[in-house]
């Protein structure tokens, strides 16, 4: 009887040391296997060339859409967000500034790794640059000494991810300029071409030390030139 | 690459639906055999004497699927668990939208697909009680008074839990801080409850039932710092009455 007794009281411990671990699998999981968190929603928006409207706010004429997924929307912020696949090539994400309070945060797979107000902008416009480690590499080697790039770039933990970009309108009469606003950012894929000249310099650069040479190849063997030297 | 991984993805995907949605009818089995051991052990103790252990391991692998979904499903429902900051009656998680935030807090905001303010964006701060710990409640009136902390532009707004009343239209959902009006020192003070009131008057969400403050702090040195905001640098909130 005794005996019986320590079998299920055995049992019912691997149940519940195995329940631990089913437990802890379950919360790991269930970022990447969620099907409505904002990254794969996000994703439909991969090729808009401006931000999918996440909250647009309720204007005079007409209520806040139902297209809402924000659980508690700020009533007066404008939402909008832009996927980014860095696999496609660096993601540019273009502002202009105005009279509203702007902010753009990059978020990865793991949550938010960077955050840009309109305060950091430069002559009235915003130019933020998400690459992986190898692309923002290539972008400093191309880089014209005489001609800094005034891009903020940022060097994305994880390929995949998207960009939040809010408006702020602080009367209700500049709830339309801020909707306006939120589809006014351009949020770009670089194509290629910042990657594909970047082979052709790489193996031409030992051979050909000049630096000047004609202008549209001139930047990349300049750039390979000068941290070698 | 990525339409490499996106297959895979969906294909994974419905079995997580399938094994998230399991543990109602687990979870009921586990139930019936607890009750089984509070009400009858003579009984349980016959069954287990009859028990192959192959019947006792099935239980055990019941027991931990169940009882690990079912605990999973109940920390990542509703708010975050913890990492909160308490500030008077608000609470502000500051690590929410940071990639240091905790797997439960991930799993939180992945289930409700919300894409918190990261560190440099802002901070969220929410009230679901007054400053004597008692819940806030659409049927009365709250003075909301005081200071916020630096910021560049900030909203208090209120809303009710659950989905929204059809058909209540409301008047004002929040204040942003252009649109308040102030004392002369810059001291604010919003009245929120249901009948109309003089200065800054913010209508219940609600006829009724429980509400919840949310101020916004927007791109504000505080977010860095969350733990080290004080009690009077936070609007106070006291109840001056209830209707009923």
């Amino acid at each position: 009887m005794r005996l019986v007794n320590l079998r299920v009281i055995y049992a019912t411990a691997c149940g519940l040391a195995l329940a631990g671990i089913v437990h802890v699998a379950t919360v790991l999981a269930i970022p990447a296997l969620s099907e409505t968190d904002a990254l794969t929603r996000a994703r439909s928006s991969e090729s808009l060339e401006h931000p999918q409207r996440v909250y647009t706010l309720a204007t005079h004429g007409e209520a806040a859409p139902a297209e809402a997924w924000l659980p508690i929307p700020d009533p007066s912020v404008a939402v909008g967000v832009c996927a980014y696949d860095l696999d496609d090539g660096p993601m540019r994400v273009s502002a202009r500034t105005g009279a509203m309070m702007l902010s753009l945060a990059v978020h990865g797979r793991k949550g938010a790794f960077y955050a840009v107000t309109d305060q950091a902008a430069v002559r009235g416009a915003l130019d933020l640059v998400v690459l992986t480690r190898a692309q923002y590499d290539a972008a400093l080697a191309s880089d014209d000494e005489n001609e800094p790039s005034r891009d903020v770039r940022i060097v994305a933990p994880s390929d995949q991810g998207f960009v939040v970009v809010r408006v702020i309108a602080a009367l209700p009469s500049q709830r339309q300029a801020a909707n306006d606003a939120v589809q006014a950012v351009s949020c770009t894929t670089d194509s290629p071409d910042e990657p594909d000249p970047d082979p052709a310099p790489a193996s031409a650069s030992p051979a050909s030390p000049p630096p000047a040479s004609p202008s549209p190849t001139s930047p990349p063997p300049a750039g390979r030139a000068k941290p070698n030297g | 690459m990525a339409s490499g991984i996106d297959p895979a993805a969906t294909a994974v995907a419905p079995q997580a639906a399938d094994a998230r949605r399991e543990p109602s009818p687990r979870q009921g089995t586990d139930r019936g055999t607890d009750r089984g051991t509070g009400t009858a052990a003579g009984r349980l103790r016959k069954l287990a004497s009859g028990a192959s252990p192959a019947a006792l391991a099935l239980y055990a692998l019941a027991l931990g699927a169940g009882l690990g979904l079912a605990s999973a499903d109940w920390a990542t429902r509703g708010g975050y668990p913890f990492g909160g900051v308490t500030v008077g009656a608000w609470t502000a998680w500051p690590r929410a939208g940071s990639t240091a935030a905790d797997p439960y807090t991930r799993a939180v905001n992945a289930r409700r697909g919300e894409v918190p303010l990261a560190v440099g964006e802002g901070l969220l701060l929410t009230a679901a009680v007054d400053d004597a710990g008692r819940a806030l409640d659409a049927t009365c009136t709250y003075r909301i008074a005081g200071v916020t902390p630096p910021a560049r532009a900030w909203t208090l707004t209120v809303a009710g839990r659950g989905a929204p009343e059809p058909g209540r239209q409301p008047v004002r959902e929040g204040f942003t801080a252009t649109e308040i009006l102030r004392e002369a020192d810059g001291r604010f003070a919003i009245l929120l409850g249901p009948e109309v009131e003089p200065g800054n008057w913010l209508p219940s969400p609600r006829a009724s039932g429980p509400i919840r403050l949310a101020l916004r702090l927007y791109d504000t040195p505080v977010a860095a710092s969350a733990g080290t905001l004080d009690r009077d640098a936070v609007p106070a909130i006291t109840r001056t009455g209830c209707a009923s």
